[in-house]
């Protein structure tokens, strides 16, 4: 089993390397000159120069190239363009907003998805199954930014039950800061009314950005069990006289759960990519809104330093999901030998 | 009891269940949802969101207040001039504390010009053309000197661009001759009525801000003052909205979508304040490529573009024509100019003109819009609507503000068209017509017309040196009527700032520069 997992996290490290260089070229071929933005509204061209002088901005490409790979591996992301801020700082005040959004969507995503899948597979084709059916063509039809409003429309400003926008009532501020998770904080803190405030502040974008992934993990779910239940050893089970439930919760569930756990690690890229409009429209303080405007402000520095920062945030969650799956089902370890 | 409500109990009673956070005692801050700028140092950055740093964490020896703009001391009680325009004296008030309690004294005020030239970004570009950085010095404890170049008529306009700093602040945290620049960029350094919490800054997402008691002004004109202020940039229209009309802000940004201006109106806890501002609405043309390098095609343009149509309609009224560069409200305007109407039939006359003496009408012109930006969306697509009308095939080409005007730096690369505004950075038709057509500019985005015309080149340049307000005034009308005449780009309307604010927000005063964020002259009702 260790070797198994250090050969996964050994098989991330070209893929991360490459992503290096990649995001590197890309930022060079997005239009754009981070050296106007930076000077401002009313600069003159010499300014502008000096300024792409300061930023290395006028050495050849390979030279900038060799430069980044060296400042990425020592961890050091350089001082963004636009703020005149070290990247690694700005990152580490966005990054665990994202990450709370993130997990809290994928958690909602797979605890209401199995169950929902699995119900609709041992009601195949019964209303049950209709209605989850429904459901799931809706979750990956439905654009996050029509139901990100609808919500806010009914739960904030109809209802006037849940907050509309950011991550903590602006009066009380955010708790004192210990992991950067408003919900963890605010626990450290003592402070239970904080944790409710931001549970109440999470409510609302993490079922916008969940809902597709729920729809996905039910569906798959749902197709997973169905396709258990014709197995030979199911029948024997039954046979055998093992109650329904136990059945399905156990034996079922276990061997069909495989390729849903596969799905949780792709769901998570889609989840972050998809933070990006669902942070905007919540003004949820994340590295989402983080890299829009670094495009608008052709800020390439931080761009560079997202993309890294996700793609390890990727490789890590996806390494974690091999491991999942090899515990779930101990083939898998045994097949990668 | 019908859908909705049943619906609406429902789903209350589901979500009843979660506890609501407690209510406070304390009066609840004032909450900005107005653009945050990206930076914090007054140095680094001169833009629209920059000026409510400006205005409410530094001071500059003067400042703009009110609609129209009127100069008034502010750090400086007063000045002087020598004859030849080239020496300027300024006095410093007494008694001008800090945000940590130290004096300012005019070695502070020569500190934070020589670092605003040293690090040479926006907001010193309008001094370096005459100012030298050994060319201003203390005199006296209370006097500053600054000997210029040559005579500038626009200086004293540009002087509240300037924020005075905290030299001994800032000492420490100077690394690698970087004036600062990196720890002044999350923190502030200045004696304004309000100080930043920098444990609660984060870029771009919030600013906490409390009131400085010591404030060298005083608080006698206010009996209540705002004593917390959390800016909290909403980034969204839709949820701006909805946050304000929900009262989870207290105040957007000044650019409310017209659209939303009667909804925010017929609310009872909200308002739209609007406000005549300084921000002229302009499509460009690119003066250097075929076809616009011919008047009567940039004439054929001109009347092609459906002015009321626009203002009235798609901005339902809500700006006011304005036929030049300047804005109307400002001076150096002639009085007797009558700006360009829609009218295909003069459109088609010119263009038949151009299209006789060789001009290319026929190709394909593009046009660049900010995508992020609607209105120049709409602009554009009702242009190329009407355009078509007269044969004339406009590509619309969605870009943004940082490659636009990183491609204005050459003629070649600038667009055929693009579309923006051009706000207030100081008030004085320099900041309009001067640097717009004075071809000493090209090459900036101001000058994007890459318009040339000596006679207009010498007018600006006189009104530019003059100090004499009356001659200026008449060379600036004289230069407009020149420049109109030339019909260089495409003026259309002067910006009516639409602010929406909660009821309880009082005393909210509107200026074209900062755009009413003032907030010292604000109070909240209970």
């Amino acid at each position: 089993m260790a070797r198994y997992v250090l050969r996964r996290l050994l098989l991330a490290l070209p893929a991360l390397f490459g992503l290096v260089i990649l995001t590197f070229v890309l930022s060079r071929v997005i239009p754009g000159d981070p050296a106007a933005t930076l000077a401002g509204d009313g600069a003159t061209p010499a300014q502008i120069a000096e300024l792409r002088a300061q930023y290395g901005l006028d050495r050849p490409i390979l030279e900038q190239a060799v430069i980044h790979v060296r400042q990425v591996l020592t961890g050091d992301f350089g001082r963004s363009i636009f703020s005149g801020r070290p990247v690694a700082e700005e990152i580490a005040q966005r990054l665990p907003a994202t990450l709370e959004l993130t997990f809290a969507a994928l958690f909602l995503a797979t605890f209401l998805g199995i169950p929902l899948g699995l119900v609709a597979a041992l009601n195949h084709n019964g209303p049950v199954d209709h209605l989850v059916r429904l459901l799931s063509v809706g979750g990956l039809a439905i654009a996050s930014f029509w139901l990100a409003i609808m919500l806010q429309l009914v739960f904030s400003m109809d209802l006037d039950v849940l907050p509309l926008r950011g991550r903590v009532d602006v009066a009380t501020g955010l708790p004192p800061r210990v992991t950067g998770f408003v919900l963890v904080d605010s626990l450290v803190a003592g402070r239970p009314d904080m944790f409710m405030d931001a549970l109440r502040h999470l409510a609302l974008p993490a079922i916008t950005l969940s809902l597709p992934g729920l729809a996905t993990i039910a569906r798959f779910t749902r197709s997973g069990v169905l396709e258990t239940l014709q197995k030979d050893f199911v029948l024997y089970a039954r046979a055998a006289g093992y109650g329904r439930i136990r059945l399905a919760a156990i034996y079922v569930l276990r061997n069909a759960v495989t390729l849903v756990v596969t799905q949780v690690g792709l769901l998570f890229g889609a989840l972050i990519s998809g933070a990006v409009a669902v942070e905007a429209i919540f003004d949820w303080p994340g590295l989402g809104t983080y890299a829009v405007q670094a495009i608008l402000s052709a800020d390439y520095k931080a761009l560079l330093a997202v993309t890294m920062v996700v793609g390890v945030v990727y490789a890590v969650v996806n390494v974690t999901v091999d491991v999942a799956q090899a515990l779930i089902d101990p083939r898998v370890a045994e097949d990668a030998r | 009891m019908g859908f909705r409500r049943l619906r609406a109990a429902v789903l209350a009673a589901a979500i009843a269940t979660l506890p609501v956070a407690p209510t406070l005692a304390q009066q609840r801050p004032l909450v900005w949802g107005d653009t945050l700028p990206a930076t914090l140092d007054p140095h680094a950055i001169f833009d629209v969101p920059s000026q409510f740093v400006l205005l409410n964490v530094y001071d500059g020896l003067y400042r703009y207040q009110g609609n129209p703009p009127q100069l008034v001391p502010w750090l400086a009680e007063s000045h002087t001039t020598s004859a030849d325009g080239l020496t300027w004296d300024f006095t410093l008030r007494e008694g001008i504390r800090f945000h940590d309690g130290s004096a300012m004294t005019a070695d502070d005020v020569v500190y934070s010009f020589r670092r605003l030239l040293a690090m040479n970004r926006a907001p010193a570009a309008a001094f370096t053309p005459v100012l030298r950085a050994e060319n201003v010095t203390a005199t006296g404890p209370r006097t500053v000197r600054f000997v210029l170049s040559s005579p500038y008529a626009p200086f004293l306009s540009a002087i509240p661009l300037v924020a005075i700093v905290n030299q001994r602040a800032l000492a420490p945290h100077v690394a690698n001759n970087d004036w600062g620049a990196t720890w002044l960029a999350a923190n502030s350094a200045g004696s304004g009525a309000y100080r930043v919490d920098p444990a609660n800054y984060q870029t771009r997402v919030s600013m906490d801000l409390a009131r400085f008691p010591d404030h060298f002004m005083g608080w006698g004109h206010n009996q209540r003052p705002i004593e917390q202020v959390r800016a909290r940039p909403v980034l969204e229209t839709s949820t701006r909205v909805l946050a304000l009309l929900r009262g989870e802000i207290d105040a957007t940004d000044s650019y409310l979508p017209t659209d939303q201006v009667e909804r925010v109106d017929r609310n009872a806890r909200t308002r739209v304040a609007r406000d005549e501002s300084m921000r002229v609405f302009i499509i460009r043309m690119n003066n250097r490529k075929p076809p616009f390098d011919n008047r009567d095609a940039r004439l054929c343009f001109a009347h092609a573009f459906n002015y009321q149509g626009f203002n009235e309609v798609i901005l339902r009224g809500l700006v006011v024509r304005n036929g030049g560069p300047n804005p109307n409200n400002l001076w150096g305007n002639p009085p007797d100019l009558t700006p360009y109407a829609f009218n295909l039939e003069t459109a088609r006359q010119h263009c038949d003109r151009a299209r006789a003496a060789g001009a290319p009408i026929g190709r394909e012109i593009e046009i660049h819009i900010q995508s992020e930006l609607e209105q120049t969306t709409q602009a554009a697509q009702m242009f190329q609507a009407d355009l078509r009308r007269i044969g004339i095939n406009l590509r619309i080409v969605p870009n943004t503000w940082a490659n636009i005007t990183s491609a204005t730096a050459r003629a070649e690369s600038t667009p055929d068209m693009w579309i923006h505004w051009v706000s207030t950075y100081f008030v004085d038709p320099e900041n309009w017509v001067g640097q717009m057509y004075d071809s000493q500019f090209h090459g900036t985005w101001k000058a994007s017309a890459w318009y040339t015309n000596a006679e207009v080149d010498t007018l600006l340049r006189r009104a530019r040196a003059s100090l004499d307000r009356a001659e200026r005034e008449q060379l600036y009308q004289q230069a407009t009527r020149q420049i109109f005449a030339d019909s260089p780009d495409i003026w259309v309307y002067n910006t009516l700032n639409l602010r929406g604010l909660t009821r309880r927000v009082e005393g909210y005063q509107f200026s074209p520069v900062g755009s009413g964020g003032e907030i010292r002259l604000m109070s909240l009702a209970n």
